[in-house]
C-alpha cells in the first residue's frame, strides 16, 4: 500500500500529530481505564458472545455497544479533523492544559460527585479558568495574530495532503491507543482478572483500531477540507462569477471584513488557530452528545453505579425547565420583550392536561368516568392542545401590553404572572383550589409502562419534546419571522418602516413562547400525576428568566445549558448539601461541623438561597453575556467597550458633531 | 399602464391635502399641501426645525395627522400603521440612519424584503421547497440590490452594519428601503455627514434610482447644491408651513426662501457681528 509512506509523517506534521494524538489520548484513556469505558466494553463482549455472565440484559448491552462504537469512532474521526484543521499556531502545552481543564476536570468531577453536580460545578469553574487564562495571556503581553492571517486558498494537491495528514492522525491515534489497551489487558490477564476469550478479542481489537483509525481519520480530513477556501474562485481574480457572490470571491469577501467580524468568520475556517472551537469539531461534539443523551439510561449504571432511576427522574424534571427556558427565550431573547410572568402559561398548560387527564373533567360535566386507558391515549393530542391553549392565552395576555416596552411591559406581565395562578386557585370547582388535582393520568404508548418507579419512558418523552422544541426554535429563528423578531428588538421604528407589523410580530412572539410552556405544563402534570398550585409562584418566573440570562439571551445552546446549570445548581446541588454533609466521608461534613461550631443550628438548607444568589451574581459578574452567548449579544455588550471598531472615513462627519453643524449652516 | 397614465394626467402619486400635526399646542406642520407626481424627484428644504422630518413621519404613518388627508395612489393612507404604508408602496430612510446595527448587511436588506416574502409559521417550521426557493431568491435579490451601489457592499454582505463607514451605512439603508419594491422612496437627508466625493456619488445614485428603477423620490436635503442639481421641484418649509414651491430656479430667487434660509438682512448682519 502506498499509504505506508503517508503514515510516516513528515517533519512539519509530526508536531501536529503529537499535539493532537497525545492531547486526546489522555482524556480517552482516562475515560476508558479510570472510568468505565473498558468495563462497558468487556460487559458487552462477554454478554453478547455468551462467554461470561453479566448482570445486564441483551437490549441494554446492544445499546451500550452502539454507544461505545460511536464514541471511539467519533473520537478517531475528531483527531483526523483536528490534525487537518490545525494551523499549528498555538502551542502544544497551552492546548494540553486547555484539554485537561475541559475534559479531565468534568470527568473526574462527574465521577466523584455525579454527572449533574459535576457539570454544574464545571459551569462555574470554566469561566473562572477563562478569566485566569486571559490574565496570564495579558501578563505575557501576547497579541494574537490577525484572525485571517493563515487563510490560504488551497489547491487540489494541498487538500489531498490535508486528508492524508488526517488519515495519519486517525491511524496513530488508533495504533497507540490499541497498543496501550493491549498492554493493560495483558497485565490484567497475567494477574488473572481477564478471561482468555477477552484477551483474544483484545488482540483483534488492537488490529482493528489502527485500520478503523485510518479510515475515520480520513473522514475527519474530508470534513476539514470542506471548510477550506475554494481554489477556483480566486485563481483568476475577479473574473470568476460564483453563484450568489455576484463576481466576488469568498476570499475577497473575507479580506474586507472588519477585525471583529473576521474573527467570527475565522472560527470555522480551515486552517484554524483554534480548531477545537470550529464548527467542524462541533459536529463531532454534537454526535457525542446525542449518542450520550440517547443511550444515557443504559449507560448510567456503568458510569455512576446505584441510584439510576432517581437520577433519571430528576433529569426528566430538568427537561421541562429546558423547554420553558427555550420558550421564554423566544419572547425575551428574540423579540426583546421582557416577560416576568411567564409562569402563567405554564400554569395554563399544566391545568389543561390536569383537568382533562384526570377524573375532574367528567366530574365537572356530570358524566360517567372515562376509561383511564382512553384518557391516557388522549395525552398525545392534548400536548398539542395544551400548547395551543397556552398560545391562545399568550395572545390574549399579550394584546393589552402591545404599546408597552421595557420596564412597563415587565410590570404588566408580572401582574399577569400573579393573576393567572390565583384565578386557577380560586376556581375551586374546576381545579380543587389549594388541594390541587390528583390522579392525573400518565401518557399511554403501546408496550411501555409509565409509572413513577420507571422513569425511562418519561426520560425519552422529555427528550423527544426537547428535540421538537429545539427544532422549532432553530427554524423560527432562521426564518423570515425570526428576522422580524430580531429587527423589532433592534429598532421598532425601523422595523415597522421596513414592513414588519409590530402588533402581529409581538403577539406571535408571545404565542410562540406560551406554546412551548404549554407543552412543558402538560408534560409536568403527567409526570407528577397531578397539579399542585404551590409550584406556580412569581419566583418560578424569575428562575426561568435567570436560566435564559445565565445561559445567554437569544442563544439556543446557551439557554439549554443555562437551564440545566441553574436547575443543577439550585435543585440538585444546593438542595442536597445537607444530605451530602450527613455523610462523614464527604468534605462537606467537616465544613458543616466547622461552621456549626460557630453558628449553632447551622444547616445548608438555611443558606441555600443565599448561596444560589451568590453563584448567580458571580456568574453575571464574570460572564455578563451568559455562558454560551449568541454572536449578536456578545457584540452588543462589547461594543460599548470600544471593541467593535467603527470605520470613519477620513472625511466622514457624524451628525451632531461641530463639523457637521458647520457644514449644514454653510449651505 | 393605462392606470399609470391616468394618474399622470389626473391625481398625483402622493398628495397631502392641508395636513397638520400638533403636539399639544405646538404646530409642527400646518396646513400643508404637497404633491408628488410619478417619476418626479421632489425636495423639501427648510431650516432646522422647519418640520421636514415630521412630514416624512406623517406620510409613513409614524405620526397620525391631526388635520387633513394624505392620499397615495388615489387612496387615503392617513392613519395607517408604518407597515401598511410600506405595503402600499412607500419606503423611507431616516435622517440619523436607523439600521439594525447587530445584523449583517445582507440581513438588513432581507428584513426590507419582509413584505414580499410569504412564509408563515408552518412554512418556516417545515420549510417546504417553495419556502426554500423563496428564501434563496430573497437572498439573490438582496445581493442584486447591494450591487446597485457597486461591489463594496456585495463584498461586505456578511459584515455587521455597525462596522461600516457612514456613507456605506446610508447606502445599506437605501438598499433596505428598495428591498420592498416601493413606488415612492422618501430619503431623509441622504447626503448628511458626507464629504464632497460621497455627496456627488449619492447624487448620482439618487438620479439612477429614478432613471433605472423608475422610482418616484421625495427627499429632504440641506445642501442646496444637491437639491438644486437633482430636483424637478422644490418645496420650502419654515415653521411647519410651506412658504414657497416651484422649480429650483424659482425657489432659489424667492425672497421668502432667502429670508428663511439665510435670515433677513437684519439677522444676517447680526450673525456677522457675532463672527
Amino acid at each position: 500500500m502506498a499509504t505506508a509512506r503517508m503514515l510516516l509523517p513528515a517533519r512539519d506534521t509530526r508536531a501536529l500529530l503529537i499535539k493532537w494524538v497525545v492531547g486526546l489520548l489522555v482524556p480517552v484513556m482516562v475515560f476508558t481505564f479510570v472510568w468505565s469505558g473498558e468495563q462497558i466494553l468487556n460487559n458487552v463482549l462477554l454478554g453478547l458472545t455468551g462467554a461470561g455472565s453479566t448482570p445486564y440484559d441483551t437490549p441494554t448491552l446492544i445499546q451500550a455497544a452502539i454507544f461505545i462504537v460511536v464514541f471511539y469512532a467519533s473520537m478517531m474521526a475528531l483527531v483526523g479533523y483536528l490534525v487537518a484543521a490545525d494551523s499549528g499556531n498555538r502551542g502544544m502545552i497551552e492546548l494540553w492544559i486547555d484539554l485537561a481543564v475541559f475534559t479531565l476536570v468534568p470527568m473526574l468531577l462527574a465521577l466523584s460527585l455525579g454527572l449533574v453536580i459535576g457539570l454544574a460545578l464545571c459551569a462555574v469553574i470554566w469561566p473562572l479558568y477563562f478569566i485566569v487564562r486571559r490574565r496570564v495571556v495579558k501578563a505575557l503581553h501576547y497579541t494574537p495574530p490577525p484572525p485571517l492571517k493563515n487563510l490560504k486558498v488551497l489547491d487540489a494537491e494541498q487538500r489531498a495532503v490535508l486528508v492524508s495528514r488526517a488519515a495519519a492522525g486517525g491511524f496513530w491515534f488508533g495504533a497507540v491507543f490499541g497498543v496501550v489497551w493491549l498492554i493493560v489487558d495483558l497485565i490484567y490477564y497475567i494477574s488473572g482478572a481477564l478471561p482468555t476469550l477477552l484477551l483474544i478479542l483484545a488482540v483483534v481489537r488492537t488490529v482493528i483500531l489502527p485500520v478503523a483509525g485510518y479510515f475515520l481519520g480520513r473522514l475527519g480530513g474530508v470534513v476539514a477540507v470542506r471548510r477550506t477556501l475554494a481554489a477556483k474562485n480566486s485563481s483568476n481574480g475577479n473574473q470568476q462569477v460564483s453563484g450568489d457572490g455576484r463576481g466576488v470571491s469568498q476570499k475577497r469577501q473575507l479580506e474586507v471584513l472588519s477585525t471583529s467580524r473576521a474573527r467570527e468568520e475565522a472560527r470555522d475556517l480551515v486552517p484554524n488557530d483554534l480548531p477545537l472551537r470550529s464548527s467542524g469539531a462541533q459536529r463531532f461534539y454534537l454526535i457525542l452528545i446525542v449518542a450520550f443523551v440517547l443511550f444515557y439510561p443504559v449507560l448510567d449504571p456503568f458510569l455512576f453505579g446505584f441510584g439510576t432511576s432517581g437520577r433519571l427522574a430528576s433529569y426528566g424534571e430538568a427537561g421541562y425547565y429546558v423547554i420553558l427556558a427555550l420558550g421564554l427565550n423566544i419572547v425575551v431573547g428574540f423579540a426583546g420583550l421582557l416577560d416576568l410572568g411567564y409562569v402563567a402559561f405554564f400554569v395554563i398548560g399544566s391545568y389543561s392536561w390536569g383537568i382533562i387527564g384526570s377524573a375532574k373533567l367528567t366530574q365537572i360535566l356530570n358524566l360517567a368516568p372515562l376509561n383511564p386507558h382512553l384518557l391516557s391515549a388522549l395525552f398525545w393530542p392534548m400536548v398539542l392542545a395544551a400548547a395551543l391553549i397556552a398560545a391562545f392565552f399568550g395572545v390574549l395576555l399579550g394584546a393589552p401590553t402591545l404599546r408597552l416596552r421595557g420596564d412597563y411591559l415587565a410590570i404588566v406581565t408580572l401582574g399577569f404572572g400573579e393573576i393567572v395562578p390565583i384565578v386557577f386557585l380560586e376556581l375551586d370547582q374546576y381545579t380543587n383550589g389549594t388541594n390541587g388535582i390528583v390522579g392525573v393520568n400518565s401518557p399511554a404508548f403501546p408496550g411501555v409502562t409509565w409509572s413513577i418507579v420507571t422513569p425511562v419512558p418519561y426520560y425519552y418523552l422529555i427528550l423527544a419534546l426537547i428535540a421538537l422544541t429545539i427544532f422549532a426554535n432553530v427554524r423560527l429563528r432562521d426564518s423570515r419571522l425570526g428576522r422580524a423578531w430580531i429587527a423589532m428588538r433592534e429598532d421598532e421604528v425601523a422595523a415597522a418602516s421596513s414592513g414588519v407589523n409590530l402588533r402581529n410580530t409581538k403577539l406571535f412572539a408571545f404565542a410562540a413562547g406560551a406554546f412551548f410552556s404549554g407543552i412543558a405544563g402538560a408534560y409536568y402534570s403527567a409526570k407528577l400525576g397531578g397539579v399542585s398550585p404551590d409550584n406556580f409562584s412569581f419566583g418560578n418566573s424569575v428562575i426561568y428568566l435567570a436560566m435564559v440570562v445565565i445561559g445567554g439571551i437569544g442563544s439556543i445552546p446557551g439557554v439549554i445549558v443555562g437551564a440545566l446549570a441553574v436547575y443543577s445548581i439550585n435543585i440538585l446541588l444546593l438542595a442536597q448539601l445537607d444530605t451530602l454533609a450527613s455523610d462523614s466521608t464527604n468534605p462537606l461534613y467537616t465544613l458543616h461541623n466547622a461552621i456549626a461550631h460557630f453558628v449553632p443550628g447551622f444547616s445548608f438548607g438555611n443558606v441555600r438561597n443565599l448561596l444560589f444568589g451568590i453563584i448567580l451574581v458571580v456568574i453575571m459578574i464574570f460572564r455578563p453575556e451568559g455562558l454560551i452567548p449568541s454572536a449578536r449579544r456578545r457584540r452588543e455588550l462589547h461594543h460599548a467597550e470600544g471593541d467593535g471598531e467603527v470605520e470613519l472615513g477620513t472625511l466622514d462627519v457624524t451628525p451632531g458633531s461641530a463639523e457637521f453643524e458647520a457644514e449644514v449652516r454653510i449651505e | 399602464m393605462s392606470l399609470e397614465e391616468a394618474q399622470h394626467a389626473g391625481e398625483p402619486l402622493l398628495k397631502l391635502d392641508s395636513v397638520g400635526k400638533y403636539f399639544g399646542g405646538l404646530a409642527a406642520v400646518q396646513d400643508l399641501d404637497l404633491e408628488v407626481r410619478s417619476k418626479e424627484i421632489v425636495s423639501i428644504i427648510g431650516p432646522n426645525g422647519a418640520g421636514k422630518t415630521t412630514v416624512f413621519n406623517l406620510i409613513t404613518g409614524i405620526y397620525r395627522p391631526t388635520t387633513g388627508d394624505i392620499r397615495f395612489d388615489a387612496r387615503s393612507i392617513s392613519g395607517l400603521t408604518p407597515d401598511r404604508v410600506l405595503r402600499r408602496g412607500i419606503a423611507r430612510t431616516f435622517q440619523n440612519i436607523r439600521l439594525f446595527n447587530n445584523m449583517t448587511v445582507l440581513e438588513n436588506v432581507l428584513v426590507g424584503e419582509h413584505t414580499l416574502l410569504k412564509a408563515g409559521v408552518l412554512g418556516s417550521l417545515f420549510r417546504p421547497p417553495n419556502v426554500v426557493r423563496e428564501e434563496a431568491e430573497a437572498r439573490k435579490r438582496a445581493i442584486e440590490l447591494l450591487s446597485f451601489f457597486g461591489t463594496e457592499l456585495v463584498e461586505r454582505q456578511d459584515e455587521y452594519v455597525i462596522n461600516l463607514s457612514y456613507a456605506a451605512r446610508r447606502r445599506v439603508e437605501v438598499a433596505r428601503a428598495l428591498a420592498s419594491e416601493p413606488k415612492l422612496l422618501l430619503l431623509d437627508e441622504p447626503t448628511a455627514g458626507m464629504n464632497e466625493v460621497e455627496t456627488l456619488e449619492a447624487v448620482k445614485y439618487v438620479r439612477r434610482l429614478r432613471d433605472e428603477l423608475n422610482l418616484t423620490i421625495l427627499l429632504i436635503e440641506h445642501k442646496l447644491t444637491v437639491t438644486m442639481g437633482i430636483s424637478d421641484r422644490i418645496s420650502v418649509l419654515d415653521y411647519g408651513r410651506k412658504i414657497a414651491e416651484g422649480l429650483p430656479e424659482e425657489v432659489r430667487h424667492d425672497e421668502k426662501v432667502i429670508a428663511a434660509y439665510l435670515g433677513t438682512p437684519a439677522t444676517r448682519a447680526e450673525r456677522k457681528s457675532v463672527d
